[in-house]
């Protein structure tokens, strides 16, 4: 790892342990455009992922799917699978042994949308639910295995209508004011449904448990995006004790959501390897990855606005449901940025659930908002178009002093900021707001706009820092890297605290045996490490200088702890600069230790009573070129402009919200699984049928970070950034859309018939 | 940064039926033998543990398992190992080493033109296959070569910049 680039900031974000330190330049590369640490083991195949681990005597598990999607099994035959060439088992209900139900969870420790394990009981609940795995020398033996399972079922008709109805009781979820009477009186309304379709992740790197056990201790290869609640959860499925469950995710495949939890397969790898002895390695296949391991439900929404002809919003209502799955009540939450998003009196949000035969649901990049947002920024498109105001002035207009959900203050809250400089950049002033009149080289120019925002929040994290007799640092913590540039930011946070190389910072994550860090959602990491670190590094500096004062051949033997700093990597007198210092391994060595180190914690803010509202918030603006002789639509332009505080790594940074663009793109124009109501499979369960962003759909990009930190969280006032690009990023092209070809498309995918039949 | 080391062998009981075939992968000869239903991909992975390609679909449809074979890309899940009998193969090992990247590795590191790492190993094949190509010089004509290629992350205008930067170089 030693090919960054460091920097040097004038930046005082490095705090030495005391006060009073001699103002001096430190080296640093936070807020510096850096390169991976993890960049050349990506780029030479040597990281090493959950599939790619391989043991001796490692047997191979084919998972064999219900081709129903509602009814019971009536008999399982598995005698001639069981004689195929290289099987060791065919294991199911009978005889894989008891896999446990997940308690209820309050706080992300032992969490998972699905607490039914694998082969619990006959009932068919979902097509493609495990109802057996075969385990053979080799993956294509364990595969034929798997055909040769014959399954009878008593079939009942399924339900996986995307017509949704509200199957549980309609709950309110935010109200103040009388939003039903505001809209009855309304002069300007809005009363619109929208949809949104069901999405699967489809991360590349399909779901897989490599499951080792040697009679006492299982050691679980895994891909997930929180190694400690994956263990916390398979501790209780496989009903054995914390001490005897080991889980590693190096590296994983990116999750998207669908890693947070672990899915029933997992329990069956390690199931298997419990009965056999043997390490087992399972991988789903993509086919698979559409079943049981979680998706975006589809959501319906109503939405009514009301609003007085100068724009000033009077009422909103949105009533959601989504579907979710036979047991399992997991919640879309749409109306998560609805409550405080603008300034408006009367408000009610309300939600149900749709029951179907369809695999449980599971958080989605930006669960809840995304799909909200798609719902809410549309029609505050289509209010606009009413009203025939510019869409950016109907937000300013209507821009909350408070968060009037909560009713109290906002902590950071740029919105109209992110909107302004991304209206600048984007040339929105050149906007004729007439649908279809803008030309360019014989093409309709559609522009839009919509709004983002995303919690900000952490968890719980504990870190250890070492500092090692060979001027490196070692910093450990049991969370992951899932491709958001973890493992780079920890680096950072210690090169910057320590003022050394990041080519000296050895980061080690994603091994349950380390000190419990978060899970990587909620786009909480970045901000939860940080304090913990920080602790952690305070501790282990105290020490060093205690090494220093204390260790007769040393520079400072007998001075006092307090006049001492670590600046630069070196431990100097607070009244002289630290290039008059000592490197710390220095000291350490001629204290003769090999390391010191420490710990740091910190607490959770997620679910806790707030005194201050705190999201980022971002803005989208999108071109679209739209060929109508040919019906050919594509993006050309996009400009966002994010508030998510100070960037840490502007590098990763900017990849993280291109990428949520590219997202966006594919929710907005592709993405959509769809269920064949006889059986009730997914029907387009592939990556040639489920249509995803590719690099030939990608139009320019330009994103900008407003960057105010806001030290709540932590003191540099950094949060998360994974999930709030892809939040009003659809909604800004159905909108650019009704701009280019005056058809309001309200249930996404936006699909070239949809832009046709309503013109004809 | 610190990884397990038990990527290791898994050493596989003989295969009824299998099939004696010799494959010459990153300049290294293997003579093994190979289960006929085996695809090339698996037989890079599981029967040779050589696991910087990765299997994302199994179906040709996302790129992740791109290999060079006798110089052209190809799906590696798409074809079978037996029919490769002294056949030229190099994977993303073959391209370079973490002490000696590749000029497109190198890129791919400074243009972040990745996030996972996961369809890397195939963006940076298919990308090597491209520089030998008959491929346009604007930035369009390399997102559609590049097309094959799913990374779900969207790193894409960064994986462009990264080959376009080693373009402009050669």
């Amino acid at each position: 790892m030693s090919d960054n680039k460091e920097q040097k900031g004038k930046e005082p974000a490095s705090k030495n342990v005391g006060t009073t330190a001699l103002a001096e330049p430190k080296l640093t590369s936070v807020g510096h455009e850096t390169r991976r640490i993890d960049g050349p083991l990506k780029v030479t195949g040597s990281a090493v992922y959950t599939s790619d681990h391989n043991f001796p005597n490692m047997v191979y598990a084919v998972p064999v799917g219900a081709t129903i999607s509602n009814g019971k099994i009536t008999k399982l035959e598995t005698s001639e699978a069981e004689k195929m060439p290289g099987v060791h088992a065919i294991f199911h209900r009978e005889n894989i042994g008891q896999l446990y139900r997940v308690a209820p969870d309050t706080d992300f420790s032992a969490y998972t949308d699905e607490p039914r394990p694998a082969f619990e009981d006959d009932i068919i609940r979902h097509f493609g639910q495990y109802v057996a795995v075969a385990i053979a020398d080799t993956f294509e033996q364990a595969t034929a295995a798997a055909h040769a399972v014959k399954v009878t079922y008593a079939e009942d008709k399924p339900n996986v209508s995307a017509a949704l109805t509200a199957d549980t009781p309609v709950k309110v979820e935010s109200k103040r004011g009388d939003a039903e009477g505001a809209f009855a009186k309304a002069p300007i309304k809005i009363d619109e449904t929208y949809s949104t379709p069901t999405e699967t992740h489809n991360v590349i790197e399909l779901h897989a448990t490599v499951a080792v056990f040697d009679g006492t201790n299982f050691t679980l290869y895994e891909t997930t995006q929180g190694v400690v609640n994956h263990k916390n959860v398979l501790v209780q499925v496989l009903g054995v004790q914390p001490e005897n469950v080991k889980v590693i995710s190096k590296f994983l495949g990116s999750g998207f959501g669908s890693k947070i939890s672990p899915w029933s397969h997992c329990a069956i790898a390690a199931g298997a390897a419990r009965k056999l002895n043997r390490p087992v390695k399972l991988v789903l296949s993509r086919k698979q990855s559409f079943h049981s391991v979680g998706h975006r439900p589809r959501t319906q929404q109503h939405v009514r606005i009301g609003a007085e002809p100068n724009g000033r919003l009077v009422s909103i209502q949105q009533d959601y449901m989504n579907h979710t799955s036979m047991l399992d009540d997991y919640k879309e939450n749409c109306g998560e940025c609805t409550s405080y998003l603008y300034s408006v009196p009367n408000l009610k949000l309300t939600a149900s659930l749709s029951r179907r035969n369809i695999g449980t649901p599971t958080s989605m990049r930006g669960p809840g908002a995304v799909p909200g947002l798609f719902a809410t920024e549309s029609a505050m498109d289509e209010l606009a178009v009413k009203l025939k105001m510019d869409p950016v002035q109907l937000r300013i207009l209507n821009e909350p002093q408070i968060d009037e959900g909560l009713n109290i203050p906002f902590a950071s809250r740029h919105l109209i900021g992110c909107y302004k400089q991304g209206a600048d950049l984007f040339g929105w002033s050149q906007r004729d707001p007439r649908v279809g009149s803008m030309k360019r080289d014989g093409l309709t120019l559609g522009w839009g706009t919509a709004g983002a925002s995303w919690i900000a929040e952490r968890f719980p994290a504990s870190v250890m820092v070492q500092l090692h007799d060979d001027g490196t640092a070692r910093v450990a913590s049991a969370t992951q890297d899932i491709g958001t540039g973890t493992y780079t930011v920890f680096a950072q946070v210690v090169g910057d605290k320590l003022g050394i190389p990041l080519n000296k910072v050895d980061v080690v994550l994603g091994d349950t045996s380390l000190p419990s860090g978060p899970l990587s959602g909620g786009s909480m990491g970045i901000a939860s490490i940080i304090p913990a670190t920080s602790k952690a590094i305070e501790q282990a500096v105290g020490t060093v200088l205690l090494a220093a004062v204390k260790t007769p051949s040393s520079k400072y033997f007998n001075a006092k702890k307090d006049e001492l700093a670590l600046t630069n990597g070196r431990v100097h007198r607070k009244d002289q600069y630290s290039k008059d210092g000592v490197p710390f391994e220095e000291i350490l060595k001629i204290a003769n230790l090999n390391n010191v180190s420490g710990s740091g914690s910190s607490a959770s803010t997620f679910g806790q009573k707030k005194q201050q509202s705190f999201h980022s918030y971002g803005a989208h603006f999108v071109e679209v070129t739209w060929q109508e002789e040919l019906a050919r639509l594509r993006i050309s332009r996009v400009v966002t402009v994010i508030d998510a505080g100070k960037i840490m790594n502007p590098k990763t940074g900017r990849n993280q919200i291109e990428g949520a663009i590219v997202m966006g793109i594919g929710m907005a124009l592709f993405e959509g699984t769809e269920y064949e109501p006889t059986k009730g499979a997914p029907l387009n369960s592939s990556l040639a049928d489920y249509i995803v962003t590719v690099n030939a759909d990608m139009p320019k990009l330009d994103v900008h970070f407003l960057e105010v930190p806001n030290t709540e969280l932590n003191e540099y006032g950094a949060r998360g950034i994974g999930e709030i690009g892809l939040a009003g990023m659809a909604p800004a092209i159905a909108n650019a859309v009704y701009h280019a070809t005056g058809i309001r498309v309200r249930n996404l995918p936006i699909r070239i018939e949809d832009l046709l039949t309503e013109q004809a | 940064m610190a990884q397990d080391s038990d990527v290791g062998a898994n050493t596989k009981s003989a295969v009824p039926g299998a099939l004696p075939v010799n494959l010459t992968i990153n300049k290294k000869s293997y003579s093994i033998a190979v289960d006929p239903r085996t695809s090339l991909l698996d037989c890079i992975r599981e029967n040779l543990t050589i696991t910087g390609t990765k299997k994302g679909c199994d179906h040709g449809q996302c790129g992740a398992c791109t290999v060079l074979v006798n110089g052209r890309r190809i799906n590696s899940c798409l074809t079978l190992a037996i029919m490769h009998d002294g056949d030229e193969i190099t994977t993303v090992e073959g391209l370079g080493s973490v002490e000696n990247l590749h000029p497109l590795q190198e890129a791919f590191v400074e243009c972040d033109a990745y996030q996972c790492g996961y369809c890397t190993s195939g963006q940076l094949m298919s990308a090597a296959a491209l520089l030998t190509e008959n491929c346009g010089h604007k930035d369009e004509d390399v997102r559609e070569a590049m097309s094959g290629n799913i990374c779900r992350c969207g790193a894409y205008a960064n994986i462009v910049s990264a080959i376009q930067s080693v373009r402009t170089k050669s």
